[in-house]
């Protein structure tokens, strides 16, 4: 099961529009905006530091990538949205006829709240709350909720619609801030760095980090873009989605599921293993996730492998979680537009069973003209997307 | 959880309309109670306080039950709909968090819904595509849109609603659906 699925019609994988990005909004442990993130990832230093924001005295691990403070979840995300909308050049006519899938965690408050009240706080009044609050449509408006891969699975679905003429224009925003649940979670789960920093696919990795995380990306018809005039940052010109068929929370050692999911966005986007610039890995850090995906991408792009510049942001800005996806296809897009591929930061030697073309020590000169952004999650779910730079 | 329970769960009916509604066809359905006998669903190894990843399996592995042999290659996804996740475990967490304790590491591996959508892949062997989404209508689009897409022949849709209330009671239904052509 590593080629493409033997009974699905391949001509159909492509739909006749293009989704192009018109807008893009940001926040990282490194600040609000997506100039900060952009400052920050190119500076190659990790914004890990002890948590300040609430008590970690009885966790193992006690560091997270957090921005000051004590962000609210919703009022980050319609920062997000506003800042991606303005971009793109949004009139609040264009905004009302515009709807939002939103991939969260859930609704900050619903585990602390009474029984009673919890079912007003589901992720579809969450989304339809930071809708209304940016003037986006109701109408269409969802929420996703599937862990690491909820943000790119939430992207691929608005490209893919918008490619089926099924809507002109879709904001997809994700979100998660540090908390004190998920990073105890974590932390019980033995997953995170014990020696306070992420270094994907290095000799001597210790695990992830999580840390603060929002996105937004207005996704367009490129036909709607230029009617407004609008300039399109890049193409969404594939994606691809798949599942490992193996395990509840372990990835496929040979990282099938992610293989298939990376085949079938480079089939989309009609390019060879050869024409991809960059890949910004899911790379989390992890023992036995990291030479997965390094056998995945050996399996998916053959000798190309050797070539292609690889590294894993989450290095920097830490493990967002639901957030991932949109927060490292922006990277992904910022850095591609700036000329510079960010570094595989923490970095300390060569691990065999991750031999890939690494970024290392700094920011390496580039300009690709196609780069891809790869997440996996619980449950063997892995999303490939594929950026067109103009 | 207990008490009376209906014959014609409304959350499979509900995904069975919108399949209709999204051009679907349903080939095997299922849904959690379906008979007095649905009382307390089979505990599943490994995941534990609640019933919201045993439920979805329940349902899930009925309806794969009931859909037959699926021949080889079949591309099958996995659409998960739930509007409020597992609310059960994650209280839990947040009341041990609140009293200065400890979470099991149990917990962690259950902290997504797609958790358990790894337990059924692996037992189904399901490849396609795994979506969690919160609301019914949701789901079925992105059903239409995994096949129209040809990222799956046929995609699995399971709905699961677990108590939060003394007077609710936990709910979850499923559908085998793919394109009518």
């Amino acid at each position: 099961m590593t080629g493409p699925p033997a009974t699905c019609a391949t001509a159909a994988r492509n739909g006749a529009g293009v989704a192009v990005v018109t807008g893009t909004g940001a926040l990282s442990a490194y600040g609000r905006g997506t100039e900060a993130l952009l400052a920050g990832v190119m500076s190659g230093r990790p914004a890990f530091a002890p948590v300040q924001r609430f008590d970690v005295t009885r966790r193992r691990v006690r560091v997270a990538a957090a921005m000051p403070g004590q962000p609210a979840l919703p009022t980050e995300l319609i920062g997000v949205v506003r800042e991606a909308c303005d971009e793109a050049g949004l009139a609040a006519s264009a905004r009302a006829r515009t709807a939002l899938f939103l991939a969260v965690h859930g609704d900050p408050r619903i585990a602390r709240a009474p029984a009673g009240g919890r079912r007003r706080l589901g992720t579809e009044e969450l989304a339809a709350a930071v809708a209304a609050a940016c003037g986006l449509a109701g109408r269409g408006t969802r929420s996703y909720t599937s862990g690491c891969v909820a943000a790119s699975t939430a992207v691929a679905d608005a490209a893919a619609t918008i490619a089926r003429d099924r809507a002109v224009r879709i904001v997809v925003a994700a979100g998660y801030l540090v908390e004190t649940d998920q990073f105890a979670l974590f932390d019980a789960g033995r997953v995170l760095a014990d020696d306070g920093q992420v270094r994907p696919f290095s000799a001597g990795r210790r695990g992830l980090l999580l840390g603060d995380g929002a996105g937004a990306v207005v996704v367009e018809r490129g036909e709607s873009a230029r009617e407004r005039r609008a300039p399109a940052l890049a193409r969404l010109a594939g994606w691809g989605r798949a599942g490992d068929a193996y395990h509840p929370c372990q990835p496929h050692p040979e990282g099938r599921g992610l293989a298939r999911a990376v085949r079938a966005a480079l089939h989309r986007a009609g390019i060879g293993a050869g024409q991809l610039g960059y890949v910004n890995a899911n790379g989390s850090g992890s023992r036995d996730g990291d030479p997965a995906e390094a056998n995945a991408l050996r399996l998916a792009l053959g000798d190309a492998v050797a070539d292609v510049p690889v590294s894993s942001t989450k290095s920097l800005h830490g493990q967002a979680l639901e957030a991932a996806g949109v927060l490292e296809l922006i990277v992904t897009l910022l850095a591609a537009r700036k000329g510079m591929l960010p570094a595989n930061a923490g970095f300390l030697g060569p691990d065999d069973a991750c031999r890939l073309n690494l970024v290392v020590g700094e920011a390496a000169p580039a300009v690709p003209r196609y780069a891809m952004s790869l997440n996996c999650a619980f449950g063997g779910a892995n999303t490939a997307l594929v950026l067109g730079l103009p | 959880m207990t008490g009376a329970t209906p014959i014609a769960p409304s959350g499979l009916a509900r995904l069975q309309a919108a399949a209709a509604a999204a051009g679907l066809a349903v080939s095997a359905a299922a849904a959690w109670p379906e008979s007095d006998d649905d009382r307390q669903v089979r505990p599943l190894a490994g995941f534990i306080v609640s019933t919201f990843s045993p439920l979805l399996a329940e349902v899930a592995e009925r309806v794969l039950r009931r859909s037959g042999e699926r021949p080889p290659g079949r591309v099958t996804a996995l659409v998960i709909v739930t509007a409020l996740g597992d609310v059960t475990s994650a209280a839990q967490v947040a009341e041990t968090v609140d009293a200065g304790g400890r979470v099991g590491p149990l917990l962690f591996f259950q902290a997504v819904p797609n958790a358990v959508a790894g337990y059924l892949a692996a037992r189904w062997d399901i490849t396609g595509p795994v979506v969690c989404v919160g609301s019914i209508a949701a789901g079925l689009d992105v059903s239409r849109l995994l096949i129209d897409d040809a990222d799956a022949d046929e995609v699995l849709v399971v709905w699961v609603d677990v108590a939060v209330t003394e007077e609710d009671r936990d709910q979850a239904a499923a559908i085998l659906a793919a394109g009518t052509s």
